[in-house]
């Protein structure tokens, strides 16, 4: 609105006052003399002091008072009220003194005017009082209205503070003529007086009182005061040129300057529009005057304005409307709009990119809806000459970006422009990077309830250059908010009063019924009280760390998250899916329930893995409200609607992969990126060679990123394995101690490897699997499992797992089994690898070297050992046997090392305590205590691993049961002389308690010493049985005391040591043993050392 | 908060495990099951001790037999307004995590002091009142929770270091 009242006319504005006020005074009928009289009065006391600026004002309220207080005596009620009103005004006029001032100043200017109207004024205000009745129901009417001018301003304050003097002046008329007429006179003498003089005068009078008008400000108008009556001016519509409105107010505003203070000044008291665009006062201006004639000539001359046409006076009643303030929704750039007139685009959503200063029109950008020039053609052709229909001429064309190729390729001569910045002129449209940019009227854009759907804001959001996302939340949430002011409240709400009387109060809604909301006080003073409150004032309130949801029109709907922040009623909160923050109006957050909300969208939710095409996979890392973001197998986002996705893949959570080690991955394995930025991250899907994984490092994507499976390194296993062999056994499962085939289940319970030649080499065999089967070959090299067979049938080298082959004589072509021990001096079961890495077990063997041992030829020749005599149904697992090959044996070191590994396997990875069980094992093995069990194998080595482990293991518990066992080598002392062996190496064992570690060296360098020994001294010395135990269990002792010193240790080597020492004479075993344990415990090197000797 | 809380679980147990010690494979299970999970809004940290271990009773069709074990454990329970210490662990713009022992934390810029602005081009990245406040991955701050969210083994929380003695702990 733009009221153009220009200061000029202040006087008039005054005048129209003193005809205003009296309105409500029409009760009297004398009236209208004083008001005449104060009238002329006033006007000669303008006269008389022209320059008097400052005391105009008191003038004013000076002749009030004694009017006033003359009335006081006898008041109707009507005067009561009114007096009240006035004296609120009072304060008013005090709070709004220097304004007035300044505003009187002019006034003076128009003195000569002032006695004019006082004249007419006198001819209405009699009309008034004939039409009394009109008045009163007019401002009865106009209560209300009036209030909303209350703060309109300066000029209004101004109407009132002038006016009251008269009106209080009347009402004292009412009752009493004489004192009216005492009044006028001392209103004449007053006037008459000098202006200084009365300034004085007042000042005593009034001065100290002016801090108590303070007051006043607080008080309201009574607004029916301020309404136009018949006596004020009339106002009239001229028609104008529309949008021009402002500019004709502006010349005529001009015209009153240019004018002022000369013959002819411009006669009009005010002249405003309320032009607009979506206004319906559009195309007039409005011209307060006294006569239709004024404007006549107030307006000739304007441009742009047609005061020759009608003019339409407008009705008294309907003057407060014209000055209503109504907020025009004011367009920022950012703003969504749809437009309404190219009825191409009807209903499109645009968004602002600015506004023209007049604000009439606007410039936006939408997506265009080109066909460039498809239809053209054909509708030209049909329809030559027909003019073409003006709006829809068939289907529109659907929404596209502009198109510069397409565009060349039909109309490259309308087509010019910058392809730097991506603008283009075609067919007469301007284009910006892909987007129409058009001016368009502001009427013709629909820009309240927009209501931009999400999918349309992205389509302009994803249309920025640099692909990033440019959305103004602002914006949007400034359009999305004029459109829905219903907020909704529902019972439970911790809502604020931030408005009106109430304001400050904080209360949980216990009803909502339409606009009115019933709270329960939570706070202050009001605590516990219920109170019903409108609608409108309230906002939601949350602290900082609620749990909120988000539910209103934002696109960020149904995100959950907790508050971080409060500003006003914009709250920012960290979502709970992707941690990030985003900012919300409180009106569009509700308290969350504590269990999580979003993170799905119908049957997929966050994090899910689904299937987007045959070859692709992705996985899910934002939801929206109609649409997820999917993260796909080669790292690339991008964002599809539910109905894109092909069907969601099940978690399988048996999904096994390799890591680039080759071990094993699994589902929730957590696993670090090998290279590239080394990422690390828990797997949340396997699939194929790809791994999804997620990490909490990062933000981006949820946390989710893809990698393959080859390129990523484990971390820790989780999912689904015991990755702590001492956590104890699985109790959920089945008790792995009484499954049936323990080897089955237990890595550590592999066979033993095979050292040097495997030997299945050269054998012949046939194979009875796969597209071989049943053909026969001979091996001709091997790895750890697979054979290279060379067939008899056909000149051709197959590669045949060893597991499919069956071994033939090649004689006899029956089935045997090399690895059983007869075929080749007591071999264990082909083992898998790595044991062989152990120096320990190495040490002793010297695998050539003992191969040649006469010890070693034992098992062929049972005569030799006397063990050999109580070989039982199985010869080669005798113990004699084993006391032959073992003590001799390189074979024999590295098996026992293993037998104590597979067996002592409950133990766990300790087992390799091996040395240290090595002895535990033969022993028992060869005792004839080992016959008691039953089980060959198994039973000494079990015991054997309890003796070196058992201690700290739960299944421990029956290992000193077995430890029993380490005794019976004593017991095969007497039937074998190498019964001794396990002796020593049986404390060996028992020490192991401590260091398992330790323990096994010894043993294994006690077997690197006495290895030369039996191989030189027993064998050819036919001595057999004496010399050998002695040979070794004398150095061992020593070399164990001399080496660890631990007296628990040297305690029962000794005493096995005890009877050997006799009978090795021969010191001469004394100096080698020493020597090869003090280089052999720990160094293969040392060890290699022995065996080359023992080779050679 | 630490409190020793009386709490109740059914464990089962497989059949091939019955015998004389099952109530000590029950335990076993019970501590294996138990400690370090996250029961809704508190943390299991350790069991004391059981005290009640029911007779078994085998569930038809798996054999495997449940107990129902009353145990005494130390749990954690985070509230908000509590004060706790934590170590920095990742560093973003809009704030840093931070890891309570369990508990995981993000502290939100807008939750600090005003002086304390993000270094991106620091490295690490850090929050930095550019005098004796440093925060990045590692630092031991203190800080004032003040939200919570559980969810089904997990909780979360938002704290604040905006407050006296409330930030970066010296060492």
């Amino acid at each position: 609105m733009a009221s153009s009242a220009p200061f000029q006319f202040a006087g008039d504005s005054e005048s129209e006052d003193d005809s205003f006020n009296p309105a409500p005074a029409d009760l009297s009928d004398d009236e209208n003399d004083a008001t005449t009289d104060r009238a002329t009065a006033k006007s000669d006391r303008r006269a008389s002091s022209p320059t008097a600026d400052n005391e105009l004002n008191d003038d004013d309220e000076d002749d009030e008072r004694p009017s006033k207080s003359a009335s006081k005596p006898s008041r109707d009620d009507e005067e009561e009220e009114e007096n009240a009103d006035e004296e609120e005004e009072d304060g008013d006029d005090g709070k709004n003194g220097d304004d007035e001032e300044d505003e009187e100043e002019e006034e003076e200017e128009d003195e000569d005017e002032d006695d004019e109207d006082v004249h007419r004024h006198r001819r209405k205000r009699r009309k008034d009082h004939r039409a009394a009745f009109f008045d009163i129901e007019a401002e009865v009417e106009d209560e209300d209205e009036a209030e909303d001018e209350e703060k309109d301003g300066e000029e209004i304050e101004d109407f009132i503070d002038n006016a009251h003097p008269d009106d209080i002046a009347e009402s004292g008329h009412l009752d009493d003529d004489r004192r009216h007429r005492e009044l006028d006179r001392r209103r004449e003498l007053e006037a008459s007086m000098d202006a200084e003089k009365q300034a004085e005068i007042l000042r005593a009078r009034y001065g100290k009182r002016a801090p108590a008008r303070g007051y006043g400000e607080m008080a309201v108008v009574p607004k029916r005061l301020l309404l136009p009556s018949v006596d004020d001016p009339g106002i009239w519509a001229v028609r104008c040129k529309e949008g021009k409105e402002r500019d004709v107010v502006f010349s005529i505003m001009r015209r009153i300057e240019e004018r002022a203070g000369t013959k002819d000044e411009v006669p009009i008291t005010a002249a405003f529009e309320r032009g607009g665009p979506n206004s319906v006062m559009k195309g007039y201006i409005y011209v307060e005057a006294r006569r239709q004639n004024d404007i006549m000539i107030a307006l000739d001359g304007v441009l742009d304005v047609y005061p020759r046409t009608k003019m339409i006076l407008v009705e008294l009643k309907d003057m407060p409307d014209l000055l209503r303030v109504t907020k025009t929704p004011n367009l920022e750039p950012g703003a969504w709009v749809r437009l309404k007139k190219p009825a191409k685009h009807a209903g499109d959503l645009a968004q602002v990119l600015d506004v023209t200063e007049n604000g009439l029109e606007a410039r936006v950008r939408f997506i265009p809806r080109l066909d460039y020039g498809v239809r053209d053609e054909t509708s030209t052709a049909a329809a030559a000459g027909k003019r073409k229909r003006p709006g829809m001429p068939g289907p529109r064309p659907p929404q596209r970006l502009f198109s510069e190729v397409e565009a060349r390729k039909r109309n490259p001569r309308q087509l010019q422009g910058n392809p730097q910045t991506n603008t283009w002129t075609y067919m007469g449209e301007d284009f910006e990077n892909g987007f129409q940019v058009k001016d368009i009227k502001i009427q013709q854009l629909e820009v309240k309830n927009v209501n931009p759907t999400l999918e349309e804001v992205t389509k302009f959001a994803s249309g920025s250059e640099d692909g990033t996302e440019n959305l103004d939340l602002k914006a949007l949430a400034a359009s999305l908010k004029d459109g829905s002011t219903n907020v909704t409240y529902v019972p439970g709400d911790v809502i604020e009063v931030y408005q009106g009387e109430q304001r400050g109060v904080v209360g949980k809604a216990i009803n909502v019924q339409n606009d009115i909301v019933t709270l329960r006080v939570t706070e202050g003073e009001l605590a516990g009280q219920t109170i019903e409150v409108p609608n409108k004032g309230l906002r939601k309130r949350f602290k900082a760390g609620d749990h909120v949801k988000v539910i209103g029109g934002s696109r960020f709907r149904d995100e959950v998250g907790m508050v971080v922040k409060i500003v006003d009623d914009r709250i920012t909160l960290l979502t709970d899916q992707t941690n990030t923050e985003i900012t919300v109006f409180s009106k569009d957050l509700r308290e969350a329930s504590d269990i999580g909300g979003q993170g799905s969208l119908g049957q997929y939710s966050l994090l899910d893995l689904v299937q987007l095409d045959p070859t692709t996979v992705g996985c899910i890392v934002k939801v929206d409200r109609e649409s997820m973001v999917v993260l796909d197998q080669n790292g690339d986002t991008r964002q599809v609607m539910p109905s894109q996705i092909a069907n969601k893949l099940p978690k399988r959570k048996t999904a096994v992969a390799a890591d680039r080690n080759g071990s094993e991955i699994r589902l929730d394995d957590v696993v670090r990126e090998y290279g590239g930025q080394q990422r690390q991250g828990k797997i949340i899907h396997i699939h194929r060679s790809f791994i999804f994984l997620h990490s909490h490092a990062t933000t981006e994507n949820a946390g989710v990123f893809v990698t393959r499976a080859g390129n990523v390194t484990t971390i820790a296993a989780k999912g689904g394995r015991s990755t702590n062999p001492n956590s104890g056994p699985d109790l959920s499962t089945m008790n792995p101690a009484l499954k049936r085939n323990p080897a089955a289940n237990n890595n550590a319970m592999q066979p033993p490897k095979t050292f040097g030649r495997d030997r299945a080499l050269g054998q012949t065999i046939s194979i009875r699997k796969g597209g071989y089967k049943g053909l026969m070959g001979i091996v001709k090299d091997t790895t750890d499992t697979h054979a290279r067979v060379e067939l008899h049938g056909k000149n051709k080298i197959v590669t045949v797992p060893k597991a499919d082959l069956i071994f033939k004589d090649k004689v006899t072509g029956k089935t045997i089994d090399i690895y059983s021990r007869s075929g080749r001096g007591g071999f264990g079961a082909p083992g898998s690898g790595g044991y062989g890495d152990r120096p320990g077990s190495r040490t002793p063997m010297g695998a050539n070297g003992g191969e040649r041992t006469p010890a070693w030829g034992a098992p062929k020749s049972i005569a030799r050992t006397p063990a050999w005599g109580r070989g039982e149904t199985s010869g080669s697992r005798t113990p004699a046997w084993g006391d032959g090959s073992r003590t001799v044996n390189p074979y024999d070191g590295s098996r026992t090392a293993y037998g104590d590994g597979n067996r002592t396997a409950y133990g766990g990875a300790t087992s390799y305590g091996g040395g240290s069980r090595t002895p535990a094992w033969s022993s028992s093995a060869k005792t004839p205590a080992h016959d008691g069990f039953g089980h060959g194998s198994k039973t000494p080595a079990y015991g054997a691993g309890a003796g070196s482990i058992g201690s700290t293991d739960p299944w421990g518990s029956k290992t000193p049961a077995y430890g029993a066992s380490a005794p019976t080598p004593g017991a095969s002392g007497p039937s074998d002389s190498w019964g001794y062996t396990p002796g020593p190496s049986g404390g060996g064992s028992s020490s192991s308690h401590h260091h398992p570690y330790d323990a096994p060296t010894p043993g294994g360098a006690g077997f690197g010493a006495p290895t030369p020994a039996p191989l030189n001294a027993p064998t050819p010395g036919g001595a057999y049985s004496a010399p050998t135990p002695a040979a070794i269990s004398a150095p061992t002792p020593g070399a164990w005391q001399g080496g660890w010193g631990s007296a628990a240790d040297a305690a029962p080597t000794p005493a096995v040591g005890a009877p050997t020492p006799g009978a090795s004479g021969g010191g001469y075993y004394g100096a080698p043993t020493p020597a090869a344990y003090g280089g052999a415990p720990e160094t293969p090197a040392a060890s290699g050392e022995i065996r080359y000797a023992d080779d050679d | 908060m630490f409190f020793l809380h009386n709490l109740e679980r059914r464990v089962t147990l497989h059949p091939s495990y019955f015998g004389r010690n099952m109530h000590e494979l029950v335990t076993t299970k019970l501590v294996k099951d138990v400690e370090g999970t996250c029961a809704g809004d508190y943390y299991i940290i350790a069991i004391m001790d059981t005290f009640d271990v029911s007779e078994g009773r085998i569930l038809p069709g798996s054999g495997l037999a449940e107990f129902t074990v009353g145990y005494r454990a130390v749990v954690w329970r985070p509230f908000k307004g509590e004060v706790i210490d934590a170590i920095v662990d990742t560093v973003n713009p809009h704030g840093f995590f931070a890891q309570a022992g369990p508990l995981r934390l993000f502290v939100s810029s807008h939750l600090m002091p005003d002086e304390i602005r993000y270094d991106a081009s620091a490295t690490p990245a850090q929050f930095t009142n550019d005098a004796d406040i440093v925060i990045e991955h590692g630092t031991h701050v203190r800080v004032k929770i003040i939200g919570l969210r559980t969810e089904v083994g997990e909780m979360w929380a938002i704290g604040s270091i905006n407050g006296d003695f409330l930030g970066c702990l010296q060492p």
